[in-house]
């Protein structure tokens, strides 16, 4: 009881005055960077992809200070997508913008961009219809099951929850919401070749890296610069590394001259990304690097989130009747472990994606009899083969 | 969609005609470059494979004007010392420099015959590069044709060519004299990608006749492709019910079936909420002044 006591004279001291060193425990400045918020896992500070179901399956966001891989899908429609997602929620978060491009001008890109959907008429009347009365000749109505029949129906898509926003695609971002955004491109066919080439990169990488570190330091995305009060997260875009237009030939040699070339700048901006408040997403045709097995192993180890685009698109699973809600589907293939030795792990690895007219999902990819079933059966199914345990058979 | 090729309203337009030594596409790109010109829109070939006369031939007389080679054909390296274009001077300010110099407010289209032969002789990424930069000269480029003989190079060159290409025409040769299949794809700049297979003949004049399907070879493929598609097909027991069967088991009762009212009655949400009655007896000895009693303190 005596603990109580002291417990209340603290409270009403800090009432009173602020005598004491005793202070209640706030969130940290950082977390007042609009469109970030802590990771529920770790406390990480994430940011949001763009796409809500993405950053569910990737353990709420990504984390500031990390890369994000894609690999793009064939004809690297999606994987664009995604890019323009995470600029766009960039624009709206009031985020400062990177683009690097060397096929399509960073301009073209910006054009783009998904508007958002800031109003919150989002129609979430989904369950909250009053019961349906049962009728007899309704063809839907369940028999068996009849219990579960005023259920919601059960979601695949993921958390709508409240971090991130929705983007329609029917419609581009308004030119002065996207205008409103620092957004540094870089475009390397304007690019002067004048990078110093005092590191072990040379060739457009390291002119790239010069770029990024420059802007880094220069907007004090580093925390040097004192003078600047309002921190901010830089969004890195880097689209379509390691192919033929970047001046790399993983893409057109089975034995690439510099073989190494991109290995090493993705070392470096990783440690460049680690030191500051910034967030990277690159892509990587994969598909097109020759000598990929050692290549994208070595990609994957050096960025923290990697992720594969597989569109259905000209492959025999376009006509497969267990895809035919689907465009495609996303694997995982790393996620972080982030100052633990855990990291988030999806519940399912089965994951399709899917574009519709306005929006794109990604969602379980599942037959409709679902993973709760076979769970509670599990303690049920006996091992064939160990003798008559039980004289009646359990169905 | 073959047809449809040269009506690209994007600008940019970058199409790859992709062959085999068992079937050439140069009478595909002959087509397009005839269709061109008809439509009174300026040609440019960089010509590499094949003398000048070769092309010219079967191409419609009242728009030759509007056709203009570059011989690379005849002394590709600058050994005679007698062309003007040479292989080196495939880079993107030569080549707009060539288109511009017939004086013409329209923009026009080149054809290049062939990408395998430029790949040759320079380095695949620094193509990619040109190739991407002429894409860009929307001024003087509409559209860029090129004719890739994808056996002679690695695959990943093939690829990385395609990557940049907007529209990508394979051809390969049927069993039927004549004709070909033409398996085309398409690549919209807002990233819908179309495809589309046609089977289809070119006659020495010039004219592209697209066929129907085979009807037996076509119709034995969509057959195959429902057969392993179907998750459901090749299972070892029966899921599905006949009509007959069906009927039967729907006259079958089944315990705890319970009639219409009954069930609308138990779904109802009930409107009491339930009590917890609870007596205390003698073990619930609850002591008002030592509420710690059961503490050992």
């Amino acid at each position: 009881d005596s603990r109580i006591g002291t417990e209340n004279s603290v409270s009403s001291l800090i009432g009173r005055n602020n005598a004491t060193s005793f202070q209640k425990k706030t969130r940290s400045k950082l977390v007042s960077i609009p469109g970030t918020r802590p990771s529920v896992q770790n406390g990480q500070l994430i940011v949001s992809t763009g796409v809500t179901s993405l950053d569910y399956v990737i353990g709420g966001g990504l984390a500031v200070g990390t890369l994000l891989l894609i690999e793009e899908d064939q004809s690297d429609s999606y994987s664009q997508m995604l890019l323009r997602y995470f600029l766009a929620e960039g624009v709206v978060c009031g985020h400062e913008l990177f683009l690097a491009s060397a096929q399509d001008h960073p301009e073209n890109i910006m054009q783009m961009l998904p508007s958002p959907i800031l109003d919150d008429n989002v129609s979430t009347d989904q369950g909250d219809r009053p019961p349906t009365p049962l009728h007899l000749h309704d063809p839907d109505a369940m028999k068996i099951a009849w219990r579960y029949q005023n259920l919601p129906k059960f979601q695949t898509t993921f958390g709508s929850s409240l971090f991130g926003h929705c983007y329609d695609l029917s419609k581009p971002m308004e030119q002065q919401v996207r205008q409103a955004a620092k957004c540094h491109t870089f475009y390397l066919p304007e690019e002067k070749t004048a990078a110093k080439e005092s590191s072990h990169l040379t060739g457009p990488y390291a002119g790239l890296l010069q770029c990024i570190q420059a802007l880094i330091q220069k907007e004090g995305f580093d925390g040097s610069s004192s003078q600047c009060t309002v921190r901010n997260v830089l969004r890195v875009c880097l689209h379509s590394l390691g192919s033929a237009l970047w001046g790399d030939d993983l893409c057109c040699s089975e034995s690439p001259t510099h073989y190494h070339a991109l290995t090493t700048f993705l070392y470096a901006l990783r440690a460049l990304l680690r030191s500051s408040l910034s967030v990277a997403m690159v892509t990587v045709p994969s598909h097109l690097i020759q000598v990929r097995v050692v290549i994208m192993e070595r990609i994957t180890k050096l960025s923290d989130t990697t992720l594969t685009l597989e569109s259905f698109q000209g492959s025999e699973k376009e006509t497969n009747p267990l895809y035919k809600d689907y465009h495609g589907l996303l694997h995982i293939r790393q996620v972080p472990h982030l100052n633990c030795l855990l990291c988030a792990i999806p519940d399912t690895k089965d994951l399709a994606f899917k574009l519709k007219r306005k929006q794109f999902t990604i969602e379980k990819l599942h037959l409709p009899p679902d993973l709760s079933e076979s769970v509670s059966r599990v303690s049920k199914v006996e091992l064939p083969g160990c003798g008559p345990t039980s004289k009646h058979l359990d169905f | 969609m073959l047809l449809s090729v040269l009506q690209e309203k994007e600008a940019g337009g970058f199409v790859v005609i992709q062959d085999t030594a068992s079937y050439s596409g140069r009478q595909l790109l002959k087509y397009y470059i005839n269709c061109a010109i008809k439509s009174e829109e300026i040609v440019h070939v960089l010509g590499f494979e094949v003398p000048e006369q070769e092309i010219r031939k079967g191409l419609d007389r009242n728009y030759v004007h509007l056709f203009h080679f570059h011989n690379a054909y005849s002394d590709p390296l600058g050994w005679t010392k007698q062309s003007s274009f040479r292989v080196k001077h495939f880079t993107t300010p030569h080549i707009i420099q060539l288109v511009n110099k017939t004086q013409n407010a329209k923009a026009t289209i080149l054809v290049i015959d062939s990408l395998s032969w430029v790949l040759r002789h320079h380095n695949p990424a620094v193509i990619c590069q040109e190739l991407q930069k002429l894409k860009r000269a929307e001024g003087s480029i509409r559209m860029t044709f090129g004719l890739l003989h994808k056996d002679l190079h690695q695959q990943g060159i093939v690829g990385s060519i395609c990557h940049l290409a907007s529209t990508v025409i394979s051809v390969a040769p049927l069993d039927i004299v004549d004709s070909a299949v033409a398996k085309t794809t398409q690549r919209k700049k807002s990233g819908k990608v179309m495809q589309e297979d046609n089977f289809f003949s070119i006659k020495d004049d010039l004219i592209l006749s697209i066929q129907n399907k085979p009807s037996q070879s076509g119709h034995v493929k969509a057959d195959l492709d429902t057969n392993e598609g179907d998750p459901a097909s090749n299972l070892t027991f029966n899921l599905r019910l006949s009509e007959a069967e069906r009927e039967a088991k729907e006259k079958v009762a089944l315990p705890f079936v319970f009639s219409q009212e009954k069930k609308s009655a138990l779904l109802r949400p009930s409107q009491s909420s339930g009590q917890i009655m609870y007596e205390p007896d003698a073990s619930d000895d609850f002591d008002e002044e030592d509420p710690d009693d059961d503490l050992d303190v």
